[in-house]
């Protein structure tokens, strides 16, 4: 289609009859699909709203037609508009001018930013596209090209629908489209010429006067005049290398087995590549009317310094590879390795008691091998030391962002929402470890190889009575993740072997049993296998609920201790003669007094005793254990069983009070354990006194209760005579036995909560940096999130893809505003010195860069405004808002204020910025001309004509409208 | 009978003891109040099926002991509980005072923080009286619990206490069901991905 090609004739030669039977079915079904649309009928709706292009919504609706048997897809786009809008259909009135053509004169959204380009050449809002279906040719011959515009024609005549529907011909990157308009005695024709290099009358805008002009072929003189509306967009994409911000990291510096190489703590963060891939700046004369600007081939009145409304838009490149985000994801992948520790590095390299001498010098010479990754080096504690040492050393100097008070009463606690670990603890620095050696050294086969250097690791430290750093003290905290309490509850044995070893070793007198509280164990009773033993023994005797072994709390042999009441109380129903005997017993085992307590009966003190510390238990364990005390049923015998199973810790509580208060009765200890079921009353003795009487409750009297039954039984031995409730032998072996079966996919699963809350804390910390209000409200979603998924056992895939992907849209947000401001570079610019240094920078952004300092108060505006977007250059006191926004400040711009911006300044402008301000020529070239003439007669109605062309560098368009009066002509 | 069980909920009973824990779970379970109840050792543990709104559900309800030494191991009874009944003696305020540290317990090791609380005031059959219905219910409301006052010796409010618990659980979404239901946090930056072809028609600039 040539771009003087006369409009269509209507006229269309039929020669084939078969052709001609499916050419009316495919009419037909155009109408089908338009009715099912409800597309019929006079369009009607309200005028167009200044920027509703842009922020309204636009939706489309698509079907499939075929012609014999080509495919095509028809479908409908249009603005989503208010229900009112719609329902006037029918009613319109009938010698309005269809609202499409109505639409081509509307000047409120010119240039939207974002648009289908049917809407940005024509300014419609709604439209119907029929379209080759995917997989389908192009239309490209001529005759076929013309047959489809008859079918879209005699469909649009048939039904009297007034939507534009257009037909895609040409390759689909043209986008060449061909269309009609049909109204009462109306028609509009849009046609197209796309060529790859404007001819040179139509590189201005006097050439394009000319065309359109002789389009309109309006018969009247003079012209009514032709309103203008003009953009040049300049285009910014070869960014200097120098105004990326990012560094990438030093992976060198990180292979290097300099251990510090590696942050610990810290994850990598921000984009690998530009995020920003395009700037433009848009200069724009919304509105020009023919006459007041000359741009021709010699000279142009179209200088951008001057145009009245400036907009910038960031593109974005499509998901930048960011380094937090590729972390996560390679470490996210190892969730799905099925491998095991042996089979990825090799059963025999690690075999531990080694059979075979040769084995152990093959499994020797692999870990000296001068492997690319010196894993060797990488011991964790080496790490975790040279970690702590690198943390003392930046301690102080070191006000990092997140020292900020808010955010660590934020984050404080996100372990346990996370069910992850301390950010300080072992657990979190190994989960980083191994994401770190996952990603630069050597992936799974790393990974496998550090766990297993772990794990021997771990052995060698319960084996000689190394607590393992960087957990904290106490019982396993079931905030945290299993393995972490795994550690903890490895250290748990350490210490208490620890503490055993050297009671063994050390000076016999000098063993205050305060000394090593801390390491003591209670009760079988909580564990697992006691219980599920239990289960086959139900009638045992009150001794052997607790453990078998021999060993004791502490060992001693302190024979004057053992004469003292062990032996004497050792025998049946040696409690309560003691209790008769005091004068015999020599306390043992006593903690403190409690408070003002006296026993009854000798009216000694009451005494605290030292107790056997409850057993640390993993979640695991604790949840065996419930399976098993529930497996019991209801029963009043299964209830029984299970109180007995659960009462060693009673009876050891029991024989410590006994050992620290001889003495004593059932009522002393009530009073300590369960004051609540000791009774004291006011009564008036014989001698009319107020005395205090007191005595068990109700349930505590009852005849062989447990409690009772206990009692009895107890001996009065201290806890560190008694035998120990808590193998840690057992514990450590099992731990280290499920620390050593861990494949890299289960290590990787353990940790991943370390991992997201490591991101989450790093996210967080560069978000402080840059303060964007939206990241902030993400990455609180992230947080909630990630709490919702992380708290439960195994979280689904997807859930866990979710959060990655959270947390790469946040990198990569936070990666592009620092690109922008590292672009506009306007900081910089505060002091006279710096703006000239910017001005002879080469970079061809310094021109940019010194237009924003100096027009600053140019009518400037950001479409697709975003928090990342508006907050790199704070100090702007510019709206940089969405285009709402700007169409409010233009309405508000007082005139004085325009005066004054327009008078005198520009030859300021133009001394200060020197000669870069010399503008390139404008990478797009638009220009929207517009008129109401009567065509094709001088007495036929006058109607809308419109013609948008765009010159670029590759191609020029032409884009047109021309409406003739199809009654009288 | 199991196949039309909707669902079975966890459930457990904290509080101070002798507040009447072990009263109200066997009033519940069996319809009895026995004076000659032992005081609980470590943890019990009863089964009921109710029928809540045509919905039958199986309560797996944990009673716990409540004496200071027994607590170490009830944490790990917090977990994935569904719904939680905090019991306090009426004629016994130090116990209503102590409800601070039960919760404080509940809200470091319960898994979720969606788990129903509700807070029974018990023996309100018995007379001297030290803590006011009001303050039961100005407790309950400040910590979004459900409140019923009860007497597990004369059974007032007791089923009603177990019934509501039951049937706030079940109206509360992803409590009870499979977790799949809820789903992933809708992020608020509107990606524009429109599908189709290299620009679908839709171009950004000129
Ligand atoms: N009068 C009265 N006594 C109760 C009530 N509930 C429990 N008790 C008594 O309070 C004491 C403690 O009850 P128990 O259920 O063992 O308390 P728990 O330690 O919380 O389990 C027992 O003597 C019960 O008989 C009640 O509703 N009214
Ligand atoms: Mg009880």
């Amino acid at each position: 289609m040539a771009a003087d090609s006369e409009p269509e004739s209507e006229v269309f030669e039929i020669t084939d009859f078969t052709t001609a039977s499916e050419w009316e079915r495919f009419i037909s079904k155009i109408e089908e699909v338009l009715n099912d649309w409800k597309l019929i009928g006079i369009s009607s709706g309200k005028p167009l709203e200044k920027g509703v292009y842009t922020t309204g919504a636009w939706e489309e609706k698509s079907d499939e037609i075929s012609f014999a048997d080509f495919r095509f897809s028809v479908t409908h786009h249009y603005l989503v508009q208010e229900p009112g809008d719609r329902d006037g259909r029918e009613e319109g009135v009938e010698d309005a001018l269809p609202l499409p053509m109505q639409d081509l004169l509307c000047m409120n959204n010119d240039f939207p930013p974002r648009a289908h380009c049917l809407v940005r050449w024509y300014g419609l809002r709604e439209f119907v596209v029929i379209a080759p279906a995917a997989n389908n040719d192009a239309v490209l011959s001529e005759s076929k090209c013309n047959l489809l515009l008859s079918s879209v024609s005699i469909a649009l005549g048939n039904t009297g629908c007034q939507v534009p529907l257009f037909v895609q011909i040409h390759q689909k990157w043209r986008r060449m489209y061909v269309g009609e308009c049909q109204g009462p005695g109306v028609r509009t024709d849009f046609e197209m010429v796309h060529l790859r290099k404007a001819p040179s009358q139509y590189t201005h805008l006097s050439g394009l006067l000319d065309v359109f002009k002789s389009k309109i072929g309006c018969p009247l003189t003079p012209l009514p005049p032709v309103s203008m509306a003009i953009r040049l967009t300049y285009v910014l994409q070869d960014w200097q290398q120098y105004f990326w911000p990012q560094q990438p990291p030093d992976i060198d510096a990180l292979v290097g087995g300099e251990v510090g190489g590696l942050e610990f703590g810290k994850l990598p963060f921000g984009a690998c590549e530009d995020p920003i891939s395009e700037l433009h700046l848009a200069t724009t004369w919304p509105h020009l009317t023919e006459g007041i600007i000359v741009d021709n081939d010699v000279y142009s009145d179209l200088d951008p310094i001057q145009a009245p409304q400036w907009s910038v838009r960031v593109r974005k490149a499509d998901n930048p590879q960011c380094l937090l985000g590729d972390f996560l994801n390679e470490f996210f992948k190892l969730c799905h390795r099925k491998e095991s520790t042996d089979e990825i590095l090799g059963r025999s390299a690690f075999e531990e008691d080694g059979k075979e001498v040769a084995d152990i010098s093959h499994a020797l010479s692999k870990l000296t091998e001068p492997a690319p990754v010196p894993i060797h080096k990488l011991s964790v504690t080496n790490m975790v030391h040279s970690a702590k040492k690198k943390i003392r050393k930046h301690r102080g100097v070191d006000e990092s962002p997140l020292n900020n008070e808010v955010l660590n009463t934020i984050l404080l606690n996100l372990f346990s929402q996370f069910k992850s670990a301390p950010s300080d603890s072992l657990t979190y620095k190994l989960a980083l470890c191994l994401c770190m050696i996952n990603f630069y050294h050597g992936g799974v086969k790393g990974v496998a190889h550090l766990w297993q250097e772990f794990v021997l690791e771990m052995r060698y430290r319960w084996e000689n009575n190394y607590l393992i750093p960087g957990l904290a003290n106490g019982p396993p905290d079931l905030r945290c993740c299993l393995l972490h309490q795994k550690l903890q509850m490895l250290n748990c044995c350490i210490e208490r072997k620890k503490a055993r070893d050297e009671g063994k070793r050390g000076n016999v007198s000098d063993r205050s049993p305060s000394g090593s509280s801390g390491d003591t164990g209670r009760g079988a009773d909580h564990s697992g296998d006691n219980l599920k033993e239990a289960d086959k023994e139900v009638g045992k005797s009150w001794e052997s609920w607790s453990d078998s072994e021999e060993e004791f709390f502490e060992c001693l042999s302190d024979a004057e201790d053992l004469k003292g009441n062990g032996q004497e109380n050792g025998k049946k129903g040696g409690a309560k003669e003691g209790s008769r005997d005091p004068v015999s017993l020599k306390p043992e085992g006593r903690l403190h007094p409690h408070g003002k307590l006296t026993l009854l009966h000798p009216g000694e003190p009451l005494y605290i005793p030292i107790t056997q510390e409850p057993a640390p238990m993993t979640e695991d364990l604790l949840e065996e254990q419930s399976e098993v005390l529930a497996k019991l049923g209801t029963s009043a015998e299964g209830a029984h069983l299970r109180a007995r199973m659960q009462s060693a810790c009673l009876l050891s509580d029991m024989e410590s009070f006994k050992a620290a208060n001889p003495g004593c009765c059932l009522e002393d200890f009530v009073r300590w354990y369960s004051p609540r079921d000791y009774i004291e009353e006011e009564v008036v003795d014989e001698k009319g006194n107020v005395v205090i009487k007191g005595e068990l409750s109700a349930r505590m009297k009852i005849p062989s209760n447990m409690w009772v039954e206990a009692w009895e039984t107890a001996k009065p031995v201290p806890a560190r005579r008694q035998k120990r409730l808590f193998d840690d032998t057992r514990e450590a072996e099992k731990v280290l036995h499920y620390l050593a079966v861990q494949k890299p996919a289960d290590l990787a699963r353990h940790l991943l909560p370390c991992v997201i809350h490591a991101a989450v804390l790093k996210v967080k910390e560069e978000e402080v940096l840059e303060d964007i209000s939206s990241v902030k409200k993400i990455i609180k979603q992230i947080i909630s999130h990630s709490s919702k998924v992380l708290r439960f056992p195994n979280p689904e895939d997807k859930k866990l893809e979710e959060i990655i992907a959270q947390i790469m849209s946040v990198e990569a947000i936070i990666a592009r505003a620092r690109s922008l401001k590292a672009k506009f570079g306007v900081e910089k610019c505060e002091n006279e010195e710096e703006k000239e240094d910017l001005q002879r920078c080469p970079c061809p952004y310094a021109t940019w860069c010194i237009l924003y300092a100096h027009l600053s108060n140019h009518l400037f505006t950001l479409t697709e405004s975003s928090d990342e977007v508006t907050n790199f250059v704070p100090h702007f006191p510019l709206i940089f808002l969405s285009c709402i926004e700007l169409n409010l400040s233009i309405s508000a711009m007082p005139p004085l204020d325009e005066e004054l911006r327009r008078s005198g300044s520009a030859e300021e402008r133009r001394f200060t910025a020197g000669s870069v301000l010399d503008f390139p020529p404008p990478t797009g070239r638009e220009i929207v001309l517009r008129t109401t003439v009567p065509s094709p007669a001088p007495y036929s109605k006058a109607l809308p004509q419109r013609m948008y062309s765009v010159l670029t560098k590759e191609d020029f368009r032409l884009a047109g409208a021309f409406s003739a009066d199809t009654t009288f002509f | 009978m199991d196949e039309d069980v909707l669902t079975t909920l966890k459930i457990l009973i904290i509080g101070e003891s002798g507040v009447g824990k072990s009263s109200l779970l066997l009033r519940f379970t069996d319809d009895t109040f026995d004076p000659e109840l032992a005081a609980t050792i470590g943890v019990d543990f009863k089964v009921k099926t109710i029928s809540v709104d045509g919905n039958k559900a199986k309560l797996a309800i944990w009673d716990t002991a409540g004496q200071e030494r027994f607590r170490t191991l009830t944490p790990s009874y917090y977990r994935g509980a569904q719904g939680v009944i905090l019991v306090y003696d009426v004629t016994r305020r130090d116990t209503f005072v102590k409800l601070d540290n039960w919760l404080n317990e509940l809200e470091t090791y319960c898994t979720r923080n969606d788990i129903v609380k509700m807070l029974v005031g018990n023996k309100i059959d018995k007379e001297n009286r030290e803590v006011d219905r009001n303050e039961g219910l100005k407790f309950a409301r400040k910590h979004s619990m459900l409140f019923i006052e009860a007497s597990a010796k004369t059974c007032d409010g007791v089923q009603c206490a177990f019934e509501e618990l039951v049937e706030k659980i079940i109206q509360t979404p992803g409590l009870w069901e499979s977790e799949s239901q809820n789903k992933g946090v809708k992020l608020s930056n509107r990606e524009e991905g429109h599908g189709g072809g290299a620009c679908g028609g839709y171009c950004s600039m000129l």
